[in-house]
């Protein structure tokens, strides 16, 4: 049992990664639009079924088919931005989150149309064969997705801090009134949050796609596991949605040693626990 | 009142004129949609608060009262009041865990504890049979001293039942909503601290049309139960809550007769259509969608426009003279 713990921790980080991509884009999303989104799970299970199509249907290399996946959701993150949650950002909060609902139900069922029921593997061109990485035992896909992702996370970091645009974003974030008093063009800022975390969503979903399975139900799933990272990690905050992303793939990966048929109910325990103890997750100074 | 003898006599009348076919089997399933859906609109629509998981209580219903009958024989009579009384229990407790807090963390407590529903459905297999499910769950029979049995597992009976119990939920909702309690609701809807300055409770408030609907959920759960003789998993899916939530919004979420024409016109109009169950959620999508876009108040909002726009002309109404 003990010496099989790395390897389970190896896992864990790999889908908490994953977690982290899309939960990076939720938060980001919540805290600077004041949207809960229950669509952004879709989002994830869009770029595992377009990584998909483009792949399988239509010969794309897979190093190909990731970035064009990425670009094409953050596109319709864009357009999803300007033509719905703009017009509705002058009416109550109820009406943006509802108008997520809808979203998420056109968006899955939509899919399920066009992609079928039948969960579909992504050709990667990667070996299948394993890799012995000490007393762990992985994949190329696997390992390429976990570099992939914490790149990815690390990127995020820094346009956020460094950039203009991720500038913007961050004042926005703490006093849009303000932000919009020197001048930062709000709506600019709420598309490219909104694009940006769809495309990171996406590129969730087309790394873990090539691992597990592609499925156009997917979706729901990723939401809640998403919300469960957001709440672990603060409501809002970026960095804690990365840390909370990676916690919860490890409590779950661990949690498969105690019980295999509860893992996935340890996230949602989790979440009413910190509501209870510490509302404001779990890395906020009092 | 007229408006209201016409409908009674048609709601009298179908079973007669449908006879026990499919057409009645809709009509049964919307009055117990209908029943869910005036208890979410005391939530959603009068209360202001978005809960994500009132699938959570309908599927407590359900396996309450098929737990009951199953394992101890106690017929729906009692699993009914059993299960309303556990709807509203659990409503009580997520309510008192986040109601203080309100806005999104409440929408996502409500999701999560759904979700923690149905795993514990899913897993506890020899309680709940897992996916399998639990068959076998009568409907019960009611003795009248001198007048007989009535046996409702007939369609007829049965749709009476839902019925005149749909009825007593839609008009308690409307009660609650015209008395103080409703007036408070709608002062902390509308602007909350002012609200609270006039000494009406905002967590009083929110739990009490918390706790109601989960009531209400209880008793659609275990007449759905009942009804279809099957319970699974599936009672706790996010759908049925999408699903009741459509029903709410499009029909009217601040209105009695909102959510009521929502619940029957989104039983029967997918089925009409005829369409498969990934293109009938894609249009209840771009219904919700277009609905929120366009008349965020609801079809009865459209009424209310159209019904104004005819007395317009009329010169004695203008307050100005």
């Amino acid at each position: 049992m003990i010496d099989l713990i790395p390897q389970f921790v190896f896992n864990g980080l790999l889908i908490g990664a994953g977690y982290a991509l899309i939960a990076v884009g939720l938060t980001m999303i919540f805290g600077i639009m004041n949207i809960a989104n229950f669509a952004h799970g879709e989002f994830y299970m869009l770029g595992g079924c377009i990584a998909f199509f483009f792949t399988s249907k239509l010969g794309f290399n897979y190093l190909l088919a990731v970035p064009a996946t990425v670009a094409v959701v953050a596109v319709l993150g864009l357009l999803l931005e300007r033509t719905i949650f703009r017009r509705l950002s002058k009416q109550d909060a109820m009406s943006s989150v509802l108008a997520t609902v809808a979203l998420a139900m056109i968006l899955e069922n939509g899919a399920l149309i066009l992609w079928g029921p039948q969960p579909q593997p992504i050709p990667t061109g990667f070996s299948p064969m394993p890799v012995k990485l000490g007393s762990i035992f992985t994949t190329e896909p696997r390992l390429f997705a976990v570099a992939v992702t914490f790149g990815a996370l690390l990127l995020v970091h820094l346009f956020l801090n460094r950039s203009l645009l991720g500038s913007a974003m961050r004042a926005t974030f703490q006093q849009p009134e303000a932000a919009a008093l020197v001048g930062i063009p709000i709506h600019r800022v709420h598309a490219a949050t909104f694009g940006l975390g769809a495309g990171l969503a996406a590129l969730g979903g087309a790394l873990l796609g090539a691992i597990f399975f592609v499925h156009p139900a997917s979706g729901g799933q990723a939401t809640l596991k998403a919300f469960i990272v957001v709440i672990l990690g603060g409501l809002g905050s970026i960095s804690g949605a990365m840390v909370g992303g990676i916690i919860l793939g490890l409590a779950e990966s661990l949690g498969t040693l105690v019980s295999s048929a509860y893992k996935d109910a340890i996230g949602f325990v989790l979440v009413i626990l910190i509501l209870l103890y510490r509302p404001d997750g779990l890395f906020k100074r009092s | 009142m007229a408006l209201g003898v016409a409908i009674a006599a048609v709601i009298v009348a179908a079973p007669f004129l449908l006879g026990e076919g499919y057409e009645l089997h809709l009509l049964i399933i919307s009055a117990i949609f209908t029943i869910l859906a005036s208890g979410l609109s005391l939530i959603v629509g009068f209360g202001g608060l978005l809960s994500l998981g009132h699938a959570a209580f309908f599927g407590i219903g359900a396996y309450t009262s098929a737990l009951l009958f199953l394992k101890l024989g106690v017929p729906m009579w009692g699993g009914l009041i059993a299960a309303a009384v556990m709807g509203a229990f659990a409503a009580f407790l997520i309510g008192a865990l986040v109601l203080r807090v309100r806005g999104n963390r409440f929408i996502i407590t409500t999701v999560a504890f759904a979700e923690i529903m149905r795993l514990i459905a899913v897993n506890s297999v020899d309680l709940t049979r897992g996916q399998m499910g639990l068959a076998g769950v009568r409907a019960p029979e009611l003795t009248i001293p001198g007048l007989g049995t009535i046996d409702f597992s007939s369609k007829t009976a049965f749709y009476f039942l839902a019925v005149a119990i749909a009825a007593l939920c839609v008009a308690t909702v409307a009660r609650i909503v015209r008395s103080p309690i409703g007036w408070g609701l709608a002062a902390l809807r509308e602007n909350e601290r002012l609200g609270e300055s006039l000494g009406v409770g905002a967590f009083r408030h929110a739990m009490l049309a918390f706790v109601v609907g989960g009531f209400f959920a209880g008793i659609a759960g275990s007449l759905n139960a009942h009804y279809m003789n099957f319970v699974s998993p599936d009672v706790f899916a996010f759908s049925v809550t999408t699903t009741v939530l459509v029903m709410v919004v499009i029909g009217g979420k601040t209105s009695i007769a909102g959510p009521v024409i929502g619940a029957v016109l989104f039983t029967i109009l997918p089925e009409l259509l005829r369409i498969a169950d990934q293109f009938r959620l894609v249009f209840l999508g771009v219904v919700l969608l277009v609905t929120i876009l366009v008349f965020p108040k609801g079809l009865v909002e459209l009424w209310q426009r159209w019904a104004a726009r005819n007395s317009r002309p009329l010169p004695s109404r203008t307050p100005a003279e």
